[in-house]
């Protein structure tokens, strides 16, 4: 019990890590503001946290600091100009109604942050897909002058975009203020499966089927733009990093793992490249979660027929040896 | 309070309808985001609840469960008419907005599953005190939820601006009432358990279930 | 990629996930693996038949009589409820009382009543051109539609009524707002 405590603890903090170095690529490029955004999400997460599990007759301990990393998983997600109210809101409904409702990290069925982010997509839409550009850096109180759709959503709609790789990999181009750090994301992904701080069945699964229908049904006439375009947009890395490998919620077998993140990755690609829906892949693993749960479920009777079966053997040993030593 | 008066008045908060036994939950999840449909479905619910279930208390008791359930969602639908009509009159904008909802009150659970499980197992009088309790329930928590819906989705009150800066649209949604319910359902077994301080049953004796 | 459209919008046309209709039933449905077989199945029958019965009641009621349509439905649910229940007795006799609990549970309830009435509404949308193949179709489609929800709600039901979920959200509560979830993933899809 005391190893898996310290295991979901280095989960977190490496989670953490990677969350910390993208919001310093957002504070870069959008300024303090994303900063506070940041601070807000975690601060709301946090006392709705402690407020739920005093409600709850439980002790706050410090594995329930994984809040702060979903709180930092929502800012990163939201435009760096959101109304503080609505990520407040977005971070309470994370903790409270997709988390501690169901009993908290002990049993946990949703991904908080995409549930929150599925519920500001319903209720803010319109703010939550307006951005402000690189480099344009807005006061903490000030409301933004400009606001603009996001690269994704031109591509999905008009099938262009226009900035380099270059551009692409350090996540120069407007977009949710953590979600289009290219380069750090990779990195993020590669150091968080190396680590098995993620699940890399369901990671690999997502990529895969993204990659794979990307390559089949192509979003635009290069068969290789449209590879690297379906990657780069709708928050695919991001979302296959930290909410569709999210080990509280993906199968524990990297196999079944596989098979959730294709069945995430090729749902969402159809839905872009057919509906033009900016971010799916979010909503896609909402609408998966039962799906997860099924794969658990199944590995739940499996482990139990393996248990079944070992304790059947055991018996049949035991009384083997004792035939053997009543016949001696 | 005795036990007796406990279980007659139980309907309002011991045991509500919607919120412990779940019934009739389709129109305050949908239709419940406005006080004025709130209003609309309090009335047609009470009215359509209260005289099918008197009516039918004269139905034979020795007939058989099917022929019974039958004609009990056969009473419920002779008087949604003059409900529905009069329903016309009293609440024009609501009835289309509540579309559907409004028949569906017809064949809730208190009508058909209730009257056998229930009601019918009481004398008139209790039965009558029991039934109504049961509709203010229902009356409740239906105005309650219209209430809150509409002052967070929509930041008016009975249609009056109210003075709200952030609204949450999706409340208004049926997604909305769905979790606004489920929290409502929370909130109420929280402090019933308070109250009671049992909280070793946590289901209703009321839910529907098979018979 | 036709297919997961295609399911895409069998999930955004689901009666339960999208118009709350039959939500009691589909908790005891959920319930275990015999109720959810067994009720989706009576459900599926009933709101296919019904709305089949249901093409013909629409042809012939003249819309100045419109409110007498519930009556209607009721009737000819009515009808198919002693049908089915004949048919069960004579056809397995032994377990006719283990399986006409299902029956009574999953006759007059929103999710079927509120399907004839969808039907309707669509019909009078599309005119003239609803036809009774279409009826019968909605009628299974919406059929179709309670088993996935039950799915949903199935696989998610031992997590929500474990001991973790704190006692006032146990079961009914927590299962509420597992649906109201997934029914807002749904929506944001439209």
């Amino acid at each position: 019990m005391l190893k898996k405590a310290r295991k979901e603890r280095h989960i977190w903090l490496d989670i953490m890590l990677t969350l910390l170095a993208l919001e310093l690529m957002s504070y870069f490029y959008y300024g303090i503001r994303s900063v506070v955004l940041a601070a807000v999400c975690i601060v709301s997460a946090s006392a709705a946290e402690i407020i739920s599990i005093r409600l709850m007759k439980r002790r706050f301990s410090a594995d329930d600091l994984t809040c702060t990393s979903d709180a930092l998983i929502i800012a990163l997600m939201f435009p760096a100009v959101m109304d503080y109210k609505i990520a407040a809101v977005a971070s309470v409904f994370a903790i409270v109604v997709a988390k501690n409702i169901f009993g908290g990290r002990m049993n946990m069925i949703f991904s908080p942050a995409a549930a929150a982010y599925v519920f500001v997509l319903t209720s803010w839409g319109r703010k939550l897909l307006q951005y402000t550009e690189p480099h344009v850096k807005t006061g903490i109180f000030e409301k933004p002058e400009v606001l603009v759709n996001s690269a994704s959503h031109t591509f999905d709609l008009t099938g262009t975009f226009k900035h380099s790789d270059f551009e692409i990999l350090l996540g120069n181009f407007s977009g949710p203020s953590g979600a289009v750090s290219i380069l750090l994301l990779a990195v993020a992904a590669v150091v968080l499966m190396f680590r098995r701080s993620i699940s890399v069945g369901a990671f690999l699964g997502t990529i895969f089927g993204t990659v794979f229908f990307a390559v089949v049904t192509p979003s635009v006439s290069s068969k290789a733009d449209s590879l690297k375009y379906s990657l780069v947009t709708n928050m695919v890395l991001f979302a296959a990093v930290y909410i569709v490998a999210d080990k509280r919620i993906a199968p524990k077998r990297d196999y079944y793992a596989f098979f959730y993140g294709l069945f995430i990755g090729v749902f969402s690609y159809v839905i872009v490249l057919t509906g033009a829906k900016e971010n799916a892949i979010v909503i896609i693993s909402v609408l998966f979660t039962p799906a997860a749960l099924g794969f658990k479920n199944l590995e739940k009777h499996i482990e139990n027929a393996a248990l079944e079966q070992a304790d059947d053997a055991l018996i049949n040993e035991n009384a083997v040896t004792e035939e053997g030593i009543i016949g001696e | 309070m005795n036990d007796r008066r406990k279980a007659l008045m139980g309907g309002v908060l011991g045991d509500n309808v919607v919120l412990s036994g779940l019934m009739v939950i389709s129109p305050v999840i949908v239709c419940g985001d406005t006080l004025k449909n709130a209003a609309a479905l309090v009335y047609a619910f009470s009215a359509i609840t209260f005289l099918a279930v008197l009516i039918s208390s004269f139905v034979p008791q020795k007939l058989p469960y099917t022929v019974k359930v039958i004609l009990y969602a056969v009473i419920a639908a002779i008087i949604y008419i003059p409900v529905k009509f009069a329903s016309k009159q009293l609440y024009p904008e609501s009835i289309s907005r509540i579309g559907i909802y409004f028949p569906l009150l017809a064949v809730n659970s208190l009508i058909v599953f209730q009257t056998e499980a229930k009601f019918f197992r009481m004398n008139k009088r209790d039965m009558i005190i029991s039934l109504i309790f049961c509709i203010l329930g229902f009356d409740i928590v239906m105005l309650i939820t219209g209430f809150l819906r509409e002052l967070f989705a929509y930041g008016t009150i009975n249609n009056h601006i109210v003075d709200m800066n952030t609204l949450t649209d999706g409340l208004s949604k049926p997604f909305g009432g769905f979790i606004f319910l489920g929290l409502m359902c929370g909130a109420y077994r929280f402090v019933r358990n308070a109250v009671q301080k049992d909280k070793s049953e946590v289901r209703s004796d009321t839910d529907v279930s098979y018979k | 990629m036709f297919l997961i459209n295609d399911l895409i919008t069998l999930l955004a046309a689901n009666l339960i996930l999208s118009r709350a209709l039959g939500t009691s039933t589909l908790f005891i449905a959920a319930g275990g693996r015999k109720n959810l077989t067994a009720t989706a199945c009576v459900i599926t029958f009933f709101t296919t038949a019904g709305s089949t019965a249901a093409y013909f009641i629409d042809k012939m009621l003249p819309s100045a009589v419109s409110d007498l349509r519930l009556l209607m439905y009721i009737i000819v649910i009515g009808v198919l409820y002693v049908l089915l229940l004949t048919a069960v007795y004579y056809i397995s006799r032994p377990r006719f009382e283990e399986l006409r609990k299902y029956v009574h549970v999953s006759v007059f309830n929103c999710a079927v009543i509120g399907t004839l009435f969808t039907i309707n509404e669509r019909a009078s949308m599309n005119g003239s051109s609803y036809d009774l193949g279409d009826y019968a179709a909605a009628g299974l489609e919406a059929g179709a539609g309670f088993i996935i929800s039950a799915l949903i709600l199935t696989v998610a039901y031992r997590k929500l009524n474990s001991s973790k979920v704190p006692s006032a959200f146990r079961g009914f509560p927590a299962m509420l707002v597992y649906l109201g979830i997934i029914s807002m993933a749904v929506y944001s899809l439209k």
